[in-house]
């Protein structure tokens, strides 16, 4: 759903919500799933955007996002600034992570201005505003969903929205689809910078049953010296659901543990070549994925698509011994069938960074179940992420744009 | 029926000529007239045996590493040709009879030119054969009091040239029994438990960098708070020991974005490893050069006389703040009472332990109480069929070698006790 062209283009965000009409037209309604996938992008006008030049890692025509591991830093565009980017920010004006935003003046890049903070329509002054012609808003704030399309109808000279994390389904709603479509919005996320903390949670998350950490944690606090057999994770298949780049950086591990790794992606196209990559399949083939992998990652976004699509079905056809683990969103799972087949056996252990509901309210049972290994959504918390992530904003992406890249 | 059996017959010349010309590629024949000619310098090779052109990897480091070095390069050359043949094997295992990971050895079908003589666990259980001049041992740790018997045994059995030891460690010898003869030939399992012990290891380096205490404690609370986790990407990893399994340990390092110290005897073998950033001699010095620097230390020494409580209160002083300390070496390795107190203190954040100086490890130990401690059973290489692998290693790697006139796998050096 991108096309490739000869001018370089601002990141773009792989959702269903912001693609180019062009490229739904030339979609092969093939099978179901696809053509109900053009339906759907046929709903939404197209933002004006092109796609920029891809990281060396990869393979050409794929996603163009910068990766914090291995994109070079402040040094990927050139030419002379051609414009100004007018920054309002939907944000904290307390969050420390956003200083670098904040700080102003001298320290921000060329032809950069931030020019309003505020975390609700009420905090601006829109009329002043307005006549100021921001082009650019930066959101970070968790209850930005309401506010944002408001804000875009009042200020119509914004063309671009950036959110500060990879996730963007806290600001997505029809309302904000629709003025982006009406307005010419481009969307850019924060994908590519936080995957490499979360593939090292990853191979955690497998070594934890793989050496069977519950066991040695149960036996310390008994002073039990019980030699059991451990496993290995070399040798084993690690299925990813959504091979984004979080997909990408866990099967780079999994390839140096030895482990042999399918992906599960909308656009198998963009993986064929990956050299990190045994086996590609398409939306209709999870069922496969899941009983040919002993580790299934979930590192998909949450779309209309991905909502509960790993279900009880999906769960049945998972091999013996098989484990869940979820770095993407909680609503991709089903969480009863999770929880059922937790209890029954059907799946070895489940390790969840993120659930349905965060905070995990205490009624759930995945509190109880000893094979489950739960953390509050923040195994990709670093004390400097969001700061890195803010910084990726305004030192990679306020550059291209200023440059018309 | 006749023209079919003179085909074959040259069918079996033919190729038999061919697998010849082969050995005659990889081991040349003169030196297996005797054996003590046609050194080979270019790998330093020691005992004036000749040189086999095994993978580049074992020019460098002489042993057989499970994920990486060819399986089964001379079973073909057993099974065609009677030429590659140098010598008779006439093995006496000393092992558990019943101990299933030997059945490959104890029950299966041995290599052209090799027979199993007879097994057992003392030596009265084997020393009617000494008249059969048996002329290789296996010996597997599982034989309950290995460290007693083996000794007897080389007394009694004159003949033998040769001793392979199931496992990696070879500390239940002591080094004089190692020494007793300098013409036997010692070779252990170096490289077989690598990956496993190297999954463990970064497993424990996670455990603490993204605080699973800490998740634990909240899971048990049902309390959930966010707290910061740290990468692993951008820290370093000290490695005490740098063998088989310190390399494969530095792998997985890499692989995560960390940059390896490593420490060894012999630091010029590994100086051009590209897995290293920095590679160190033995020696005090080095050593707190190393626990100063890392941020996640790994000992996989083995424990000889110049290992021993070498990692002591002095190293723990010098160590980093906020350091991990790793054990999957041997226990005697570290003074165990200075690693508790370092634990104690605060000197170290965390230490994760699969090998101890006494083991089983006593109940009234002060590790099993400390909580910044993750201990294991020496057990993260104990995978099902880890041992079964180690004697096909013997059974399809080295006894092949062995008969064919070559040089031996993982041999150890008797005075290093490695």
């Amino acid at each position: 759903h991108f096309l490739a062209s000869a001018r370089g283009g601002l990141l773009l965000r792989a959702a269903p919500l912001f693609s180019l009409a062009s490229s739904a037209r030339s979609l092969p309604a093939a099978s179901t799933s696809l053509a109900l996938l053009a339906h759907h992008r046929h709903r939404q006008a197209a933002p004006k955007t092109t796609l920029a030049g891809g990281s060396t890692m990869d393979p050409p025509g794929a996603d163009a996002y910068w990766n914090r591991e291995t994109s070079k830093h402040g040094e990927g565009y050139s030419g002379k600034v051609i414009k100004e980017a007018r920054i309002v920010c939907l944000s904290d004006p307390d969050d420390k992570d956003n200083e670098p935003l904040y700080r102003g003046g001298d320290k921000l890049p060329e032809g950069s201005s931030v020019l309003a903070v505020g975390t609700a329509l009420e905090d601006f002054d829109l009329e002043a505003l307005k006549e100021a012609q921001p082009n650019v808003v930066f959101v970070s704030h968790p209850k930005a969903r309401g506010p944002l399309p408001d804000l875009l109808e009042a200020l119509p000279s914004v063309d671009w929205v950036h959110a500060r994390s990879a996730g963007v389904d806290f600001i997505t709603s029809d309302s904000l689809s629709s003025i982006t479509a009406q307005n010419n919005v481009t969307v850019t996320n924060a994908k590519g910078c936080f995957s490499s903390t979360l593939a090292e949670y990853t191979m955690m998350a497998c070594s934890y049953f793989a050496k069977d950490l519950p066991r040695l944690l149960k036996n310390k606090k008994a002073k039990d010296w019980d030699r059991y057999d451990v496993e290995e994770i070399r040798g084993k298949t690690l299925g990813v659901i959504g091979y984004g780049d979080i997909g990408r950086a866990c099967a780079k591990l999994a390839d140096a543990y030895g482990m042999e790794v399918l992906a599960l992606r909308r656009n198998t196209k963009k993986s064929l070549h990956d050299p990190y990559v045994k086996e590609v399949f398409g939306l209709d083939r999870l069922n496969l994925l899941m009983s040919k992998s002993d580790y299934i990652l979930i590192a998909a976004p949450l779309t209309e698509d991905t909502r509960g699509l790993v279900g009880a079905e999906a769960i049945s056809h998972s091999k013996d011994g098989a484990v869940i683990i979820n770095v993407g969103r909680g609503p991709i799972i089903d969480e009863e069938a999770l929880v059922d087949a937790l209890q029954d056996g059907t799946l070895k252990g489940a390790a969840l960074d993120v659930t349905t509901i965060e905070p995990l309210p205490k009624e759930s049972p995945l509190w109880e179940l000893d094979n489950v290994l739960l953390s509050p959504h923040n195994m990709d918390k670093t004390a400097t992420f969001s700061l890195e992530a803010a910084e990726m904003f305004l030192f990679e992406n306020v550059p291209r744009y200023v440059r018309g890249e | 029926f006749f023209i079919l059996t003179m085909r074959s017959a040259h069918a079996i010349c033919r190729s038999a000529q061919v697998a010849s010309r082969r050995s005659l590629f990889q081991a040349p024949l003169c030196s297996a007239l005797g054996g003590s000619s046609a050194v080979r310098t270019a790998t330093g090779s020691t005992r004036g045996i000749q040189t086999s052109k095994a993978d580049p990897l074992s020019k460098q480091y002489k042993y057989w590493n499970r994920e990486e070095s060819k399986h089964g390069e001379y079973a073909y050359l057993l099974d065609m040709s009677p030429w590659s043949v140098k010598r008779e094997a006439r093995i006496v295992s000393l092992s558990d009879p019943n101990d299933s990971a030997n059945d490959a050895l104890h029950k299966g079908k041995m290599p052209y030119s090799s027979q199993l003589l007879g097994v057992g666990e003392t030596l009265d259980d084997v020393k009617h054969l000494a008249d059969e001049k048996p002329n290789v041992i296996f010996a597997s740790p599982s034989c309950p009091r290995a460290c007693l018997v083996l000794p007897q045994v080389l007394e009694a059995f004159p003949t033998i040239e040769w001793v392979h030891v199931r496992s990696a460690g070879l500390d239940f010898l002591s080094p004089e029994e190692l020494q007793t003869n300098p013409s036997i030939l010692f070779t252990n399992a170096k490289g077989q438990f690598s990956s496993s012990l190297a999954e463990c290891t970064v497993m424990a380096c996670s455990y603490f960098a993204k605080d699973l205490p800490l998740l634990m404690r909240q899971k048990q609370a049902q309390h959930w708070e966010k707290h910061d986790v740290e990468e692993l990407r951008g820290k370093t990893m000290g490695v005490v020991g740098y063998g088989d399994v310190g390399r494969a340990t530095a792998k997985l390092a890499n692989a995560h974005g960390m940059r390896v110290v490593a420490l060894r005897r012999h630091p010029e073998i590994s100086v051009n490893d590209p897995l290293c950033d920095k590679v160190m001699g033995t020696g005090k010095a080095a050593l707190n050069e190393l626990m100063a620097e890392s941020d996640y230390v790994v000992c996989s020494a083995p424990s000889t006389i110049s290992t021993r409580g070498v990692i002591n209160e002095d190293a723990f002083a010098a160590a980093k703040e906020g350091m991990v300390f790793i054990n999957l070496g041997r226990g005697p390795v570290v003074d165990e009472k200075a690693m508790v107190n370092a634990l104690k203190s605060g000197q170290l954040k965390g230490a994760a332990l699969d090998v101890f100086a006494e083991e089983p490890l006593p109940k009234g130990h002060d590790l099993w109480g400390l909580d910044n401690v993750l201990i294991s059973p020496h057990n993260m290489d104990q995978t099902e069929t880890f041992m079964h692998e180690a004697t096909s290693f013997f059974l399809l790697e080295n006894l092949p070698r062995f008969i064919c006139g070559e040089d031996l796998l993982n041999l150890v050096d008797c005075k290093a006790g490695y």
